[in-house]
């Protein structure tokens, strides 16, 4: 009988489904009783089993099973009409949203199993996500269990989750074999509880080291290394997982690998780790095309290969990177990548406006601004947006919301934009820590006239305002400014409180600051990050080599953060300078930098070589003659080449990454555009003076191939082009183009090796 | 009254009425459930594998072509009467003469209705089925999402080396990839196929290369490229991809049938005369080509509905061209037996205010932006020709009678193309995101 007065209190007085009509109390309970006891007797349960606790028993149940995920329930909108917190970080709502709304479909304590919460998941009532586990499995029951004892919020005196760990937390694995994981829960009162069954598993890199749901790892076939999270309520733990080649390599011969600075030993460290043996050390031609082309974004000219290959010097590679360095089209290349980043839409921002703020950023580079310096700058920047480019971020993102995930993801690396909705999926980050970080910007005033689209051409003016509070959008409470982590200086007494902010993100203490634009830097010359995405830190998406991460952000920050010092030491390394060709070691090898990975080149350094190597300037709307196409200070401006080669979308919101990708559209524009064509066959341009120069057949190979590939010919080349040259009736000009022609659309002419 | 009686006689109601309703209905419901079992499975509706659209940038207005209201005040009504269509009791404005005669061979749709008033935004609602995420200005170019055409190119790719989505001769606003990538992005054929020398950038060669001079390039071009290419996929080398794409430029710049599609000079003057001698006309009738030759998704760039000045007159003299265009492409395919395979869609971003208006310094009417109503054309791919969904009120201010959303729109057009509306992409960041926010497509549609 203890059965129904428990649960007598939650029906309400007129139960509301539409399945139930109302009916006089005394029977619901007469009814109700005997579904009950039918029901207990055919689940053999009955409500004296162990308490079942909503935050630690059912919600991890939801989570495990993918039912509050973004595809599915998790979703803003819900799914069928039915809401959960995205995994399960709101207990509150979820709660509510199982026991209270549904007009009480969704949990019946009457008969637990037509519950909607049953009867979905278990397929006993159609379900748009399908049978998610069988209505006879330990998930049910405890479902069954919960509803069963009266769908307590909270058991008295529950204990609270204080974190997890995983064992094993580090495992070396052989190709193909297994390793079962454990997920072990600790909770406030000491104790502790297998939860395995309940977490989720996930691999930073699945073909690798794949997990299954149980926390069944399978090594994959190939060596590496990855790290596998064990999920479970808001707390994560990883394994690193590392799986290396099978056929050993001696230590000497790590011991005999040249180590030009610090970054060399962290590398082959990590090799040594995988047993893999770095590539040769490439050639004097391909160091020249490759640093040149990662410094100032351009292929070497003829004489500049001339010269280097001259150079006798055992220095010459890294004369040649402090020469790249002085070059002012460095700057030019630099500033190129950091509009991507920053330099909004015109239309909607205004001309003026925009071009002021490309110009800050041009000269920054041109300046070498220290790193440290050009971001206090910019987010502390306030005047006019037609004197000080700086501040058009703030005439582009005008609410504090707004740049609050820009200055998280491309200066700390910390992706907040998920956690101004909810809770971030994979992190720690939540709404309270975004709209705290929000409130830096609180006090940013304005004056003048906003954004108007399609011309925006005002001035507008920037300044430390009055305060306009940032409420969290759930509480509504005032948030105050605080760090994503770490400390910040009080904010009290400042007149401008994102001072505090600049302060908090260029201290020589916030090592995410040196490692985020590090990690940048190094991806942009070593094609591979060692976290990727280049802006994604967080401990679920850990870096390929985190002690080289960790030694670049302290030479980057005791630099004073300059970024051609930066540059500087990583070309030098011995790493930067390996052949792409790999070795019967290393041709798996994707992470780990032991041997050069190619790209292709980007849309602006294949243009602008195309226009040096036939000598034919590019002509761009409203830019002064010989513009480089590194130097627009829009993506509006009309170019069909850069578009086919992809740049970002004008219309996209900055910060955008590119793609490098190649496409079918890019060969069939190098093959056959007019443009391109005119430029090889212009009158005005190489060729032709090339073809009137009274050189040998050998002369103008040799020429030629310094020219566009920045390398010698080999003798099989040699015989080709010499024999093209000399053959009966051939027209030398012709000849000529046609050579160039081919070596454009050649893959040593787009990708970088 | 959005029923209308079609010309066999049999309306929808009608049907519900002889009991085929729950039949129907169940079927729709069943068809539904087994994809959301099989969430990338194709819905038992996929029926067309091309899709032409036709946008109409700017906004066309609704009482002049699709939508007029004769009953209605002269300030509203305006200056153009309406005609009788071959559905009884549907009337179109006076200048739709061809296409009123065919009705029979298409729907319109008559209740979408968004809140979107300005360009920037209502293109990028109706070209991708999600709103924008921010407010945006009318002059604005956004993406926030990915386009029909880039998601079509995706999800139905396009083996035989021609692009999948085409955009002539620009691409429409919001009508980008977003986060697939640029490999689904339109290519675009700029030139004007109206004109004598007209050919598809870059899929010709240059005009001052010969055939001879190209092959011994391209011969030439196989010795020379001469970097080493490393085999192995695992090592991710980006040159096999290059070739890749090589091989399929190469294959499209020789290959006859792809070249064919492009020769708009192939066909007859007697076929160019009935498309219309016009950039427009014209680029129909490329379309109806490239659908031949397999391609998924084309656009036609028609810009310049934005008549907040002069509607009529420049209408007057616009429609009847329009009309011609539009209806001998619906007619063009249908006769070669490609319209139940191919869509055939019109629209802009919005409709036009219901009142007449002359702003300061205009000396001619014209209408403004109006999100609450609009008009589509949809045709081809299986859609019960001589449908009329949903209707406007008595003005035309609104759409009343069977409320449609853009997400609606959109999940009708992926349905027919056999794309499951409810699939959820990954972008780059991981984060899920559903192809279109609520998948119900129109079901008088499908």
């Amino acid at each position: 009988m203890h059965v129904i007065l428990l649960h007598a209190g939650f029906f309400p007085p007129s139960f509301p489904s539409p399945l139930y009509p109302p009916m006089p109390m005394p029977r619901v309970h007469s009814v109700i009783c005997i579904l009950l006891l039918l029901a207990c007797h055919t689940a053999g349960l009955s409500a004296a089993d162990p308490q079942v606790d909503f935050e630690n028993d059912i919600q991890p149940v939801l989570t495990r099973f993918g039912c509050n995920s973004g595809p599915c329930h998790g979703k803003a909108r819900g799914q069928g009409g039915f809401q959960l917190s995205l995994l399960g970080f709101d207990s509150d709502m979820d709660f509510s949203s199982i026991v209270k709304e549904g007009r009480g479909r969704r949990v019946f304590a009457g008969v637990p199993d037509e519950s909607l919460l049953l009867a979905k998941p278990t397929g006993k009532l159609a379900h748009g996500g399908g049978v998610r586990f069988p209505a006879d499995s330990t998930e049910a029951d405890m479902l069954r269990r919960w509803i069963l004892q009266g769908m307590p919020r909270r058991i008295p005196d529950a204990p609270t989750l204080t974190g997890i760990r995983v064992t094993p937390d580090s495992v070396v694995m052989t190709p193909d074999a297994t390793q079962q994981l454990q997920i072990t829960a600790e909770y406030s009162d000491g104790s502790t509880r297998d939860v395995t069954s309940l977490a989720s598993f996930q691999s930073s890199e699945a073909p690798l080291a794949g997990v299954n749901e149980r926390g069944l790892i399978t090594a994959g076939s190939l060596p590496g290394e990855a790290a596998v999270m064990g999920r479970f309520r808001s707390h994560i733990a990883v394994c690193n997982v590392l799986i290396p080649r099978q056929s050993p390599v001696a230590e000497s011969e790590y011991a005999a690998l040249p180590r030009n600075n610090f970054i060399d030993g962290h590398v082959w460290d990590k090799l040594q780790r995988l047993q893999i043996l770095p590539s040769e050390r490439c050639d004097d031609a391909t160091f020249i095309r490759r640093a040149t082309t990662d410094i100032i974004g351009r292929i070497p000219t003829q004489q500049e290969v001339d010269e280097f290959l001259a150079d006798a010097a055992a220095d010459r590679r890294s004369r040649l990177v402090d020469r790249l360095l002085q070059n002012p089209e460095y700057a030019d290349f630099w500033a190129n990548k950091w509009v991507d980043l920053l330099r909004p839409n015109p239309y909607r921002v205004g001309i003026k406006a925009v071009f002021n703020y490309d110009h800050w950023i041009r000269q920054s580079f041109h300046d070498r601004k220290p790193w440290d310096q050009f971001v206090r700058e910019l987010v502390t920047a306030r005047g006019s947006t037609f004197r000080n480019g700086a501040v058009t971020l703030f005439r582009d993102r005008r609410e504090p919301e707004e740049i609050t995930t820009l200055v998280s993801q491309l200066f700390v690396g910390v992706r907040l934009e998920c956690a101004r909705c909810h809770h971030h999926p994979f992190e720690i980050w939540g709404q309270e820590h975004f709209f705290s970080f929000a409130a830096y910007f609180a006090e940013v005033g304005r004056k003048g006239t906003g954004l108007s689209p399609p011309i925006s051409g005002s001035e507008e003016f920037f300044f430390a305002g009055t305060r306009r509070p940032v409420l969290h959008p759930v509480t509504g409470e005032e948030m105050q400014p605080a760090p994503l982590f770490g400390e910040a200086p009080s904010t009290e007494g400042l007149e401008d409180i994102r001072e505090s902010l600049a302060t908090w993100l260029t201290s020589p203490d916030n090592h995410l600051f040196a490692q985020v634009m590090a990690n940048r830097v190094w991806t942009d010359l070593m094609t591979r990050g060692l976290v990727e995405p280049v802006d994604d830190f967080r401990a679920t998406n850990p870096p390929s080599n985190a002690a080289l991460l960790e030694a670049l952000g302290d030479h980057f920050r005791d630099s004073g953060y300059s970024i051609p010092e930066l540059i500087r030491v990583i070309a030098n390394s011995h790493v930067y300078q390996l052949s792409s060709v790999p070795n019967q070691t290393n041709e798996i090898d994707g992470r780990g930098h032991s041997r050069h990975y190619r790209h292709r080149q980007r849309a602006e350094v294949l243009l602008d070589s195309l226009s040096q190597l036939t000598g034919v300037p590019q002509k761009f709307a409203a830019m002064p003659p010989d513009t480089n196409s590194r130097q627009i200070w829009t993506h509006r401006t009309e170019s069909l080449f850069l578009d086919t080669f992809g740049r970002p979308d004008p219309n996209q919101d900055p910060p955008c990454e590119r793609t490098g990708d190649s496409t079918v559209v890019q060969s069939l524009h190098l093959m056959n555009s007019e443009e391109l064509a005119g430029m090889v066959t212009n009158s005005e341009g190489f060729a032709r003076e090339f073809a009137d120069q009274k050189l040998t057949a050998e002369e103008t190979a040799k020429a030629l191939y310094r020219r566009v590939f920045s390398r010698d010919p080999d003798t099989e080349e040699m015989t080709l082009v010499t024999g093209l040259l000399q053959a009966e009736g051939a027209d030398r000009r012709q000849v000529i183009e046609d050579l160039m022609w081919a070596m454009l659309n050649s893959a040593e002419f787009v990708i970088q090796n | 009254m959005s029923v209308y009686r079609r010309c066999d006689g049999v309306t929808r109601r009608g049907s519900i009425q002889l009991g085929l309703g729950g039949f129907l209905g169940t079927g729709l419901v069943a068809g539904l459930q087994a994809q959301a079992d099989n969430p990338d499975g194709p819905s038992p509706a996929a029926k067309a594998t091309s899709c032409i659209l036709i946008w109409m940038d700017g906004g066309p207005t609704h009482f002049e072509t699709f939508d007029p209201k004769p009953d209605a005040p002269a300030e509203y009504r305006g200056e153009f009467s309406d005609i009788e269509t071959s559905v009884p009791g549907v009337g179109f404005s006076e200048n739709m003469v061809r296409l009123a005669a065919s009705l029979d061979d298409f729907a319109m749709i008559r209740s979408i209705r968004h809140d979107q008033g300005n360009h920037g935004a209502g293109n990028h609602y109706m070209m991708t089925g999600a709103p924008p995420r921010i407010p945006v200005g009318c002059g604005a170019f956004v993406s926030f999402h990915p386009s029909m055409g880039s998601v079509a190119a995706r999800e139905l790719g396009q083996d035989n080396g021609l692009p999948a989505y085409f955009s002539m001769p620009r691409m429409s606003r919001s009508g980008g990839p977003n986060f697939l990538g640029a490999q689904h992005a339109p290519f675009v054929v700029a030139d004007d196929p109206n004109r004598s020398n007209f050919k598809v950038r870059d899929v010709a060669l240059p005009r001052e290369l010969s055939e001879t001079r190209f092959t011994s390039r391209t011969e030439l071009r196989s010795k020379v490229d001469r970097m080493l290419r490393i085999r192995n996929e695992a090592a991710g080398d980006p040159s096999l991809a290059f070739d890749e794409y090589y091989r399929q430029g190469h294959d499209l710049v020789t290959s006859v049938a792809a070249q064919q599609a492009f020769d708009i000079h192939g066909e007859s003057d007697e076929m160019r005369d009935r498309y219309g001698r016009d950039s427009f006309g014209q680029r129909c009738l490329l379309a109806r080509r490239l659908v031949e030759a397999g391609v998924p998704f084309i656009t036609v760039y028609d810009g310049g509905w934005d008549h907040h000045s002069d509607l009529f007159g420049a209408l007057k003299t616009r429609l009847p061209a329009w009309d011609n265009s539009v209806s001998t492409l619906i007619q063009d395919l249908k006769e070669r037996g490609l319209l139940d395979s191919t869509l055939v869609i019109a629209l802009g971003e919005f409709g036009r205010t219901p009142k007449i208006s002359t702003w300061s310094g205009q000396s001619k009417a014209g209408r403004d932006h109006w999100a609450n109503a609009m008009s589509v054309l949809f045709a081809g791919g299986g859609t019960p020709g001589g449908t009329v969904v949903g209707a406007t009120d008595r003005k035309g201010f609104s759409a009343v009678d069977r409320v449609l959303s853009p997400e609606n729109f959109v999940s009708t057009v992926y349905t027919k193309l056999g794309i499951n509306p409810n699939k959820v992409l990954y972008t780059p960041q991981g984060r899920p995101t559903h192809l279109v926010s609520d998948p119900e497509p129109i079901s008088e549609l499908l």
